[in-house]
C-alpha cells in the first residue's frame, strides 16, 4: 500500500509536467456540439461575431474561444496545434464566422457558437483561390464589409472601409497579436486576392 | 536493498498510473469553464465621414453600429440619432438614423436635408448609437460636440485626372541611403515569421531633418541609426507586432504598438511614458506641431496623443479630434478616398479650404500612404492598383493641378506597418521596402527637374 501511494504522488507530478497538461488547456473548455442550420446571414450579425472575438487570442490550428476579452493561454509556442490555446487561427476565425460547413461541398449556413471547437477544412490559401462551394474570389475593389482579403499564408475580413482608402480589417493574426481589428493594406497589396461567401441574406 | 516483489511492481505501476489519470482530470476540472461566459455588453461603431464634399452632392451618412452577438444568430436591434449643423459653429439639430436592409456599407443612415449638406461652410455632427436589447450606447467621434466630424464644401478643387496607370515603369531612387541584411549583427535589420505564416521585417522608419533614418528594428528590439557618417544601435523595449514609429524634434521616439499603446523613450532608448489611445484601431502616427498625433478609428480622426513632451488622457485626445493632420502654423492637410476610383485632398486653416484638389483615376485607387506639404505643393503618396498588380504613386500638387508624377515600385517583401512606408524630410522623399535578401530606404528628390 504504502509503494502504491508513492506512485499516485508520482503519477501526480508526471501529470502536471507539460505534456498532459498542455493537452487538456482551453480545448478542455471547448465542446464539440452541432452547429445550427440557418436560413438567413447578414453581414452585420457576423460583423457582430467577428467583434465579439476580439482579444480573445490565437492558436493555430484552433477554432474555439470564450468571451471574457482574455487570451486564457498566451504566447504559445508558434505553430503548435498540441499547445491547444485559445482563439481561432485566421482560417478557422472565417470560417465559424462564415457559417461554412465542414462539408467543402455544402453552401449552407451553419452557426457555429464561440466554444465551439472546430477549424474547417480550409486554410488561408484555399480561401484565396475559392475553394469550397461557400466560397468565390471577387474583385478586390469591390470588397465590402465582412468580405475578405487573402494571401496564400493570410487572411482577414473587411470589418469598415476607411477614409484613407485602407481598411479595418477583423482578423486571427498571429500569437502576439491574437484576434482583433487592425488598420491593413491586403486591398491595394497584389500578394493578396478578393474573397467572399456566397449567401449573404443583408 | 532486496529485490522487489512482483506485487510490489504491480502496485507501483497501479499508482503512477493512478495518479497520472488523476492529474489529468484534476487539470481538466480546473481548466474547463462550466459555460459560455456571456458575450459582454457592448457597442461599437464604423462609419467612414465625407470629410470633402462638392456642391449640390447628395449627402447620406452610413454607419454600422456593432453590438453584443445575439444567440439566434441574427443581428442586433440597432439604433441611433445623428447631431449635425450646417457650417461649423451653433447648436446641433436631432436626426434619426433610418434602418436600411442591407448592410455591406452600415445599415443605419441618413439623408441630410439639402440646407445642411450643400451648406457652402460645410456641415458638422456627431451620432449616437445604441444596442436596442442591452441600452449599451456609443458616441461617434468620441469626442461629440466637442470634436466633431467636420465635413467642408470644395468649391473649385484643381482638377487631376489620371486615367489609366501603366504598370512596370518605375522611377529608379536617387540614391539607397540603407541597405541591411536580415539578421541579428549590428548592420542588420531583425526578421520575423516564416513562409508559412508571412514574414515581418522592419515595421516603419522616420526621417531626421539632417537626413539622419532611424529604422524601427522592432524584431531585434532597437532603433538603427544612419547618419551620413556612421551608424548606430539604440535598444528599446518593445514588443515585435507592427509598430508605427515617429522622431520627435527633441530625438525622443515615439512608438505606436498594434493594441493601441503609444510608448514615449529618450534619445537613449530609457521609456519616458505610454498611453492608451482614445479609439480601438489606428492608422498611421505622425509627428504634429506640439506632439505626436495618430490617425483612429472609428472616429476617423486625427487625435493629438500627447502635448509638449505630457501624454494626454483618452477624453482629452477625444476632445481634440480634427479631420486633418496638423502641419503647422494652424493648417491641416485633409484626404478622403471616394469610392474605388477619387481622392480628395485639401489644405485647410480652421475650417476653411485654402486649396483643393479632386484627383481621378481609371485604375483603382488604395491607400494614401503620404500627404504633406512641401514649399508651395503638396506631396501625395498612394497606392494604386489591379487585381494582379500594384504600384505606389507619386503625385506632386500646385496650385494648378499636377505638377509632376511618378511611379515606385511596391517592393515590400516584408510586412510593415500599413501606412509607414514613406516620409518626407525637406525636398526629399524616402521609402522603405524589403527583398528576400534584407530590407532598404531609397531617397527620391522631389527638386531634379526631370
Amino acid at each position: 500500500m504504502k509503494v502504491f501511494l508513492v506512485c499516485v504522488g508520482l503519477g501526480l507530478v508526471l501529470a502536471a509536467a507539460s505534456g498532459a497538461q498542455a493537452y487538456h488547456r482551453f480545448w478542455a473548455s471547448c465542446n464539440y456540439d452541432a452547429p445550427t442550420f440557418m436560413t438567413t446571414m447578414t453581414r452585420d450579425a457576423v460583423q457582430d461575431y467577428a467583434n465579439a472575438a476580439r482579444y480573445e487570442g490565437y492558436q493555430w490550428g484552433g477554432g474555439c474561444w470564450n468571451y471574457d476579452d482574455v487570451d486564457s493561454y498566451p504566447n504559445d509556442a508558434l505553430r503548435d496545434p498540441s499547445t491547444h490555446g485559445e482563439g481561432g487561427d485566421c482560417s478557422g476565425f472565417v470560417f465559424k464566422t462564415w457559417r461554412e460547413s465542414q462539408d467543402a461541398w455544402r453552401d449552407g449556413r451553419y452557426y457555429w457558437r464561440a466554444l465551439r471547437n472546430v477549424h474547417g477544412p480550409y486554410d488561408a490559401s484555399a480561401f484565396k483561390y475559392g475553394n469550397g462551394a461557400p466560397n468565390h474570389v471577387i474583385s478586390k475593389s469591390s470588397a465590402g464589409t465582412m468580405d475578405a482579403f487573402a494571401s496564400d499564408w493570410h487572411i482577414g475580413m473587411v470589418f469598415y472601409r476607411s477614409l484613407y482608402g485602407g481598411d479595418q480589417i477583423v482578423e486571427a493574426k498571429c500569437e502576439t497579436c491574437g484576434t482583433n481589428i487592425f488598420y491593413r493594406t491586403y486591398r491595394s497589396d497584389s500578394s493578396y486576392g478578393g474573397v467572399a461567401r456566397w449567401g449573404w441574406t443583408g | 536493498m532486496g529485490r522487489p516483489s512482483i506485487r510490489s511492481l504491480a502496485g507501483g505501476a497501479a499508482g503512477i498510473a493512478a495518479g497520472i489519470i488523476a492529474g489529468i482530470g484534476l487539470s481538466s476540472i480546473s481548466t474547463a469553464s462550466p459555460s459560455l461566459p456571456s458575450p459582454p455588453r457592448f457597442v461599437d461603431a464604423a462609419h467612414v465621414p465625407p470629410v470633402l464634399t462638392l456642391p449640390g452632392e447628395p449627402i447620406r451618412l452610413r454607419f454600422a453600429v456593432v453590438c453584443t452577438p445575439r444567440n439566434d444568430g441574427e443581428p442586433c436591434h440597432g439604433s441611433g440619432d445623428v447631431y449635425v449643423r450646417a457650417g461649423q459653429t451653433g447648436t446641433f439639430g436631432r436626426l434619426a438614423l433610418r434602418r436600411s436592409e442591407d448592410s455591406k456599407d452600415g445599415r443605419y443612415y441618413v439623408d441630410l436635408p439639402e440646407e445642411i449638406g450643400s451648406s457652402p461652410d460645410g456641415f458638422s455632427y456627431y451620432a449616437v448609437l445604441r444596442d436596442d436589447e442591452t441600452g449599451a450606447t456609443l458616441t461617434v467621434p468620441s469626442g461629440g460636440a466637442a470634436a466633431p466630424q467636420r465635413s467642408l464644401q470644395l468649391r473649385a478643387p484643381a482638377a487631376v485626372t489620371l486615367g489609366a496607370h501603366v504598370f512596370g515603369h518605375p522611377r529608379a531612387a536617387d540614391a539607397r541611403v540603407v541597405e541591411a541584411r536580415w539578421g541579428s549583427a549590428p548592420q542588420d535589420v531583425g526578421l520575423a515569421g516564416s513562409r508559412e505564416r508571412g514574414f515581418t521585417g522592419p515595421s516603419a522608419f522616420d526621417v531626421e531633418p539632417d537626413g539622419t533614418v532611424d529604422v524601427l528594428d522592432q524584431v531585434n528590439g532597437r532603433v538603427s541609426r544612419w547618419t551620413r557618417v556612421r551608424h548606430s544601435l539604440v535598444p528599446i523595449g518593445v514588443d515585435d507586432g507592427l509598430a508605427d514609429f515617429a522622431v520627435e524634434a527633441d530625438g525622443s521616439y515615439d512608438v505606436l504598438e498594434p493594441t493601441g499603446t503609444l510608448r514615449s523613450f529618450r534619445a537613449d532608448g530609457s521609456p519616458k511614458w505610454s498611453q492608451t489611445l482614445s479609439d480601438r484601431t489606428w492608422a498611421q502616427l505622425a509627428r504634429g506641431p506640439s506632439g505626436p498625433v495618430v490617425q483612429q478609428q472609428p472616429s476617423e480622426q486625427w487625435l493629438p496623443a500627447a502635448e509638449e513632451g505630457r501624454p494626454l488622457t483618452r477624453s482629452a485626445q477625444a476632445r481634440a479630434g480634427r479631420p486633418g493632420k496638423p502641419v503647422g502654423d494652424g493648417r491641416e492637410v485633409i484626404v478622403e478616398r471616394v469610392g474605388e476610383s477619387e481622392l480628395r485632398v485639401a489644405e485647410t486653416v480652421g475650417n476653411s479650404p485654402l486649396r483643393s484638389w479632386r484627383i481621378t483615376s481609371a485604375t483603382s485607387l488604395g491607400e494614401v500612404q503620404l500627404a504633406e506639404p512641401q514649399a508651395d505643393r503638396i506631396v501625395l503618396v498612394a497606392k494604386t492598383y489591379t487585381d494582379e498588380r500594384d504600384e505606389f504613386l507619386v503625385l506632386v500638387l500646385d496650385a494648378k493641378g499636377l505638377a509632376h508624377e511618378f511611379s515606385v515600385a511596391a517592393t515590400a517583401w516584408a510586412e510593415a506597418a500599413p501606412l509607414a512606408r514613406f516620409r518626407l524630410a525637406g525636398s526629399s522623399l524616402y521609402r522603405l521596402g524589403s527583398t528576400p535578401a534584407g530590407a532598404f530606404v531609397d531617397r527620391f528628390e522631389l527638386e531634379v527637374p526631370r
